[in-house]
């Protein structure tokens, strides 16, 4: 990971935006780099994210998470996918980009590979 | 880099103080990539609002959640599980606004909807399809909903969708504007979400409309990452709704 993306104190020193669309979904400094091994439906291709039998998923292990869902300046949430719903972009709803548990009520993740920085 | 530039058309001159949050709300300042590196504290948000988007099947409900901002809409792109909720920022008056934006699609039945979403709901959009007179019959029904859940101070907008189909036009304007006046602050506009025509102006008028009920100070720590979860409400007679408390003010 490029080190211009990440502050001594592990925030995210540029804004996070869809690499699509460009909508901003983190302004700079509200998230923190997290190491997690979390599976993602693939972003390439209309892949059915219900079908938990699709192997057609990427193992992504940095993100930026943060705590409050109101910390996100834009963001949808998917419908429960187990109990997990996955995040997309607000505008153009390309992803998932992000996860989140719903026993993890206080963690939400965005997927660095799958997001841009301004 | 706001790379949205269709955000702003249509606000015209009478909107000049409302803007956009995501990217359009970067300060001029942080445009050099020296400034952007200076140490600044985040800032949060200064309210936090809960908008929900209900009416009958196949008024565009969801197109309207679409639209509030996306002029590049690409079908292939989607996933295949649909958008349960979305968290959208606002500028306006100077204050940052997140609104948390829940699109009942595919829970139409009228009292399939839990109470829930009703009650901490500071915004209700309801929608009807001005070229189909069913879902406008269905006003009641919705309003008898609102009446038994929502919160009294909550914001009424209906909205008369796919004015793009003007050919097909089965309630008049005139229509809408009277239903909506027989309900006490309930605002109306029509329009098209396919041309995304008075969709941003939907949204923003009606946070306007909340903020200026609000004390400035309210609302900063309202919600917190209240994931609702929908469960089928017991079923309701269908009667019509008592007619709303006068104390409703503007």
């Amino acid at each position: 990971m490029e080190e211009t993306l990440v502050s001594a104190d592990g925030k995210n020193l540029r804004a996070v935006l869809c690499q699509r669309c460009g909508c901003r979904v983190l302004s700079v400094g509200t998230a923190t780099l997290a190491k997690r091994e979390l599976l993602l439906p693939s972003m390439k291709k209309k892949s059915s994210l219900a079908d938990e039998s699709n192997p057609d998923c990427e193992l992504l292990v940095e993100h930026w998470l943060v705590h409050d869902m109101f910390t996100f300046e834009n963001v949808g949430f998917t419908k429960d996918v187990g109990n997990v719903k996955f995040l997309v972009c607000a505008d153009c709803e390309v992803g998932p980009i992000g996860w989140h548990s719903l026993e993890e009520k206080n963690n939400f993740y965005v997927a660095i590979q799958r997001v841009r920085h301004e | 880099m706001d790379s949205r530039p269709g955000y702003h058309r249509g606000l015209g001159g009478g909107g000049n103080n409302l803007s956009y949050g995501g990217s359009a709300s970067n300060s001029p300042a942080l445009t050099g990539g020296q400034a952007r590196r200076r140490k600044q504290p985040p800032r949060p948000a200064d309210f936090k609002l809960q908008v929900i988007i209900i009416g009958s099947r196949g008024v565009g409900k969801t197109s309207l959640m679409e639209r509030f901002t996306d002029d590049t809409f690409c079908e292939a792109c989607k996933s295949t599980v649909g958008v349960d909720f979305k968290i959208k920022t606002v500028d306006l008056r100077g204050k940052k606004i997140r609104l948390q934006i829940w699109d009942t699609a595919g829970q139409e039945r009228f009292n399939s909807i839990t109470s829930a979403y009703y009650r901490s709901a500071k915004g209700i959009i309801l929608v009807y399809d001005l070229t189909k007179k069913e879902t406008f019959d269905d006003l009641p029904k919705w309003m008898k909903m609102i009446d038994k859940y929502a919160s009294e101070d909550a914001e009424l907008l209906l909205v008369g969708n796919k004015l793009d189909c003007e050919i097909d036009r089965e309630i008049t304007r005139q229509q809408g504007e009277k239903f909506a006046q027989q309900i006490t602050g309930m605002r109306f506009c029509e329009a098209s979400a396919k041309d995304n025509f008075n969709v941003d102006e939907i949204f923003l008028k009606l946070v306007d409309d909340i903020l200026k009920k609000m004390p400035l100070d309210m609302m900063r720590s309202g919600l917190s990452n209240s994931v609702l979860s929908l469960q089928p409400e017991p079923e309701v007679p269908p009667e019509l709704p008592p007619p709303r408390p006068p104390v409703r003010c503007c």
